[in-house]
């Protein structure tokens, strides 16, 4: 109880404080403690060093455990350069957005602490909400007409989304007619364990509005439109979190919906529909990247493919199951790589025009080199991470009774790398036409030490995975019933 | 009561699909909050305490007074036309409407056999639900999409109640909060948009030849 107390009252004494001083450093400082505790708490949560009890609504498994470590963690790194970040100039001359960042940074943290640990379909479900909230005004941080146009788009079709995944909440309250679950809360756990009971129609029915409202969050196509807005235009830092944790969130009520229809005959369903919105959104990133002209937005189509591919290995289950979950780990660290280095290209050129970018390696050099790790790190080269997490999802997809969709699959991913490659290289090997003009003397900074320390994390626990991750995901795949 | 209620419920639907004014739009979610809140009250008449009386309070406060008080004064704020323009003809709107309602009222009464629930509050909640949809989909103008987002939140709430499932009250009042919190920052929008967006000097040449 202590631990989880603490891991929610802590980012909101930290909230007040950013509130009442107006001092950037003291605001930085008090997150970056209160991220620091609530990394190490969930540290401590994860390796199985300290046990919290469950109290109220807020309780943890395997997969719980998992999420939270990956927002921690994600959210660590992105205060650390959330100081660095907020002196950079902003593109409008209001610098109002700036004001309220560091207090919107802790309210998020909170929000998607407690829809992590919630125990409760509405529990969960308020605290999504409440992620919505707290993330979109920073969406409109740099006060500009785009920003402006992408937090309405996103907090419309988020909340519109999530309506909908409340519906779905009542649906699971209607299955429940008639057995020993009528009139009781509406708890995880509880509803897992006596899934066959429940009535197979209304399940199914809540299943599609989870999935369909709560996509407006995952970014699964085709209600991506929103997120990929928000992703987009966000300051760096927060596209990062939106990529590696927040959709993260979201995925986790789809996850706990599918556990209960696991033991049920509506699994086959879930799956369809399943591997349906990973292949959709894979497509949809695929017809982008012929056209693209964004960089941004070509990194946030990125996290379209990668949840994408996520989904279709939850969809496959077995083998794939266990990699999509290595997945979602990889893709918080990979994600922070590419967005904070796309973000240091957009602060330099002033444009996020792939055409008016060019030479970056030389008037950027470590920024660009950095630019192009992400680069392999994301298509999957060989050692970062997403080599082994799509390995394993790929081997799953191949033994399962539909291996026609991993041969679609892989040819989709290589034309997205080949485009995607195409104007990578464009941006950081074409000739700089003013290059007379710009001096190249870029210094190392705490963005850069951040994408390296990540990546070398990444590359650690790929290739040498600790113990307590692979056993926690075994355990994730077990509570699944996703081993043979 | 349950059912006299839910009909008037379904009424104030009809009267959104053909009006055409935003200040009566505003009009509606005020009666909707009013039926929302009666409904609340109703199971606790028999064995009445204050403290069943929290929720339904809030609730008053929140869609009766607050949000549509917050509606006006953006409406006021920016001198918003009162006519909603749309973009399906006023008659095929109808039409659409009372189609979907049919079918959602006869495919409940359907599903009402094997699940037991009321099956006229949970049908209104569900044709709140489209029509609200209805409304951000074929209506013009933002504030009015945020209307059609509260006829559909105000659905959801009339489902939870014809469902009959109860959750504790910090969900509801949490809930409650959530609604209000978006509402309140997509009145920010609103604002910021019309403000940055509807000066823009095109904009005002094209009204000033």
């Amino acid at each position: 109880m202590t631990a989880i107390l603490v891991m929610l009252t802590l980012p909101f004494m930290a909230a007040v404080t950013s509130f009442l001083f107006k001092n950037w450093k003291i605001q930085y400082a008090v997150t970056l403690l209160s991220a620091f505790l609530h990394l190490t708490v969930s540290f401590a949560i994860f390796t199985g060093f300290y046990i919290p009890e469950q109290f109220f609504m807020f309780g943890y498994d395997s997969l719980s455990k998992l999420f939270l470590v990956v927002l921690s963690n994600t959210y660590f790194w992105i205060v650390l350069v959330s100081y660095s970040y907020i002196k950079l100039p902003v593109e409008s001359d209001s610098t109002s957005g700036k004001k309220y960042y560091f207090m919107l940074m802790n309210f998020y943290i909170i929000a998607n602490t407690a829809a992590i640990l919630s125990n409760h379909f509405a529990m969960y479900w308020v605290a999504a909400e409440a992620t919505t909230l707290s993330v979109a005004p920073l969406v409109y941080y740099s006060r500009s007409q785009e920003s402006l146009i992408a937090m309405w788009k996103y907090l419309f079709i988020v909340s519109v989304g999530i309506a909908f995944a409340f519906i779905g909440i009542l649906f699971l309250a209607l299955s429940s007619k008639g057995t020993v679950l009528d009139g009781q809360q509406l708890y995880f756990s509880e509803f897992i364990k006596n899934a066959h009971l429940l009535s197979p129609v209304w399940l199914k029915a809540g299943f599609v509005f989870i999935f369909v409202g709560l996509s407006t969050k995952i970014g699964v196509a085709p209600m991506h439109a929103g997120d990929v807005d928000a992703t987009s235009t966000a300051p760096s830092p927060i596209a990062a979190l939106f990529s590696g944790t927040l959709r993260i969130t979201a995925l986790l009520g789809v996850l706990r919906m599918l556990q209960i229809l696991k033991n049920t005959g509506s699994y086959e369903f879930a799956k369809f529909l399943l591997v349906t919105g990973g292949l959709l959104s894979i497509l949809v990133t695929l017809i982008f990247m012929l056209k693209a002209t964004d960089m941004k937005k070509m990194v946030a189509y990125s996290s379209v493919e990668h949840l994408g591919i996520i989904i279709l290995g939850i969809g496959t289950g077995g083998l794939a199951f266990i990699g999509a979950m290595y997945h979602i780990v990889f893709n918080s660290m990979t994600k922070v790589g590419l967005f904070l280095c796309a973000g240091k290209i957009h602060h330099k050129y002033n444009s996020k025009n792939i055409s008016e970018i060019s030479g970056v390696l030389e008037r950027l050099p470590w920024t660009g080199w950095l630019f192009l790790i992400s680069f392999f790190a994301v298509s999957g080269i060989p050692p970062f991470g997403f080599f082994f997490s799509e390995i394993k999802i790929f081997e799953g997809m191949l033994f399962s009774q539909r291996p026609y969709i991993l041969l679609i699959t892989m040819f989709m991913f290589l034309l997205i790398f080949i485009n995607m490659g195409n104007l990578f290289f464009k941006m950081l090997y074409r000739k700089d036409p003013q290059k007379e003009f710009v001096s190249n003397d870029e210094k190392f900074d705490v963005f850069h030490f951040t994408v390296i320390s990540l990546m070398l994390i990444m590359i650690a626990v790929a290739v040498a995975t600790p113990d307590v991750l692979s056993k926690n995901i075994l355990d994730i795949a077990n509570d699944f019933g996703m081993l043979p | 009561m349950q059912n006299v209620l839910s009909i008037l419920f379904c009424l104030s639907l009809f009267y959104l699909v053909v009006t055409t004014s935003v200040k009566s739009y505003i009009s509606v979610l005020r009666m909707q909050g009013v039926l929302l809140v009666i409904l609340m009250i109703l199971p606790f008449i028999p064995d009445f305490s204050i403290f069943g009386l929290i929720l339904p309070l809030t609730m008053l406060v929140v869609k009766v007074i607050l949000i549509p008080r917050y509606m006006e004064k953006i409406m006021n704020d920016l001198n918003i036309k009162r006519e909603i323009e749309s973009t399906l003809q006023q008659f095929n709107f109808l039409l659409l409407s009372c189609f979907s309602m049919a079918v959602i009222f006869i495919v409940s009464n359907y599903l009402s056999k094997s699940t037991e629930f009321a099956v006229i509050p949970f049908a209104t909640a569900f044709s709140a639900v489209t029509i609200g949809i209805y409304i951000i989909m074929f209506r013009k103008k933002l504030i009015v999409h945020v209307i059609g987002f509260l006829v559909l939140e105000n659905g959801i709430f009339m489902f939870g109640l014809a469902v009959a499932s109860e959750f504790p009250i910090i969900i509801e009042l949490g809930s409650l909060l959530d609604v209000f919190a978006v509402v309140f920052l997509m009145g920010i929008a609103i604002n910021k948009i019309s403000s940055t967006i509807f000066t823009d000097d095109r904009l005002a040449q094209r009204r000033d030849p």
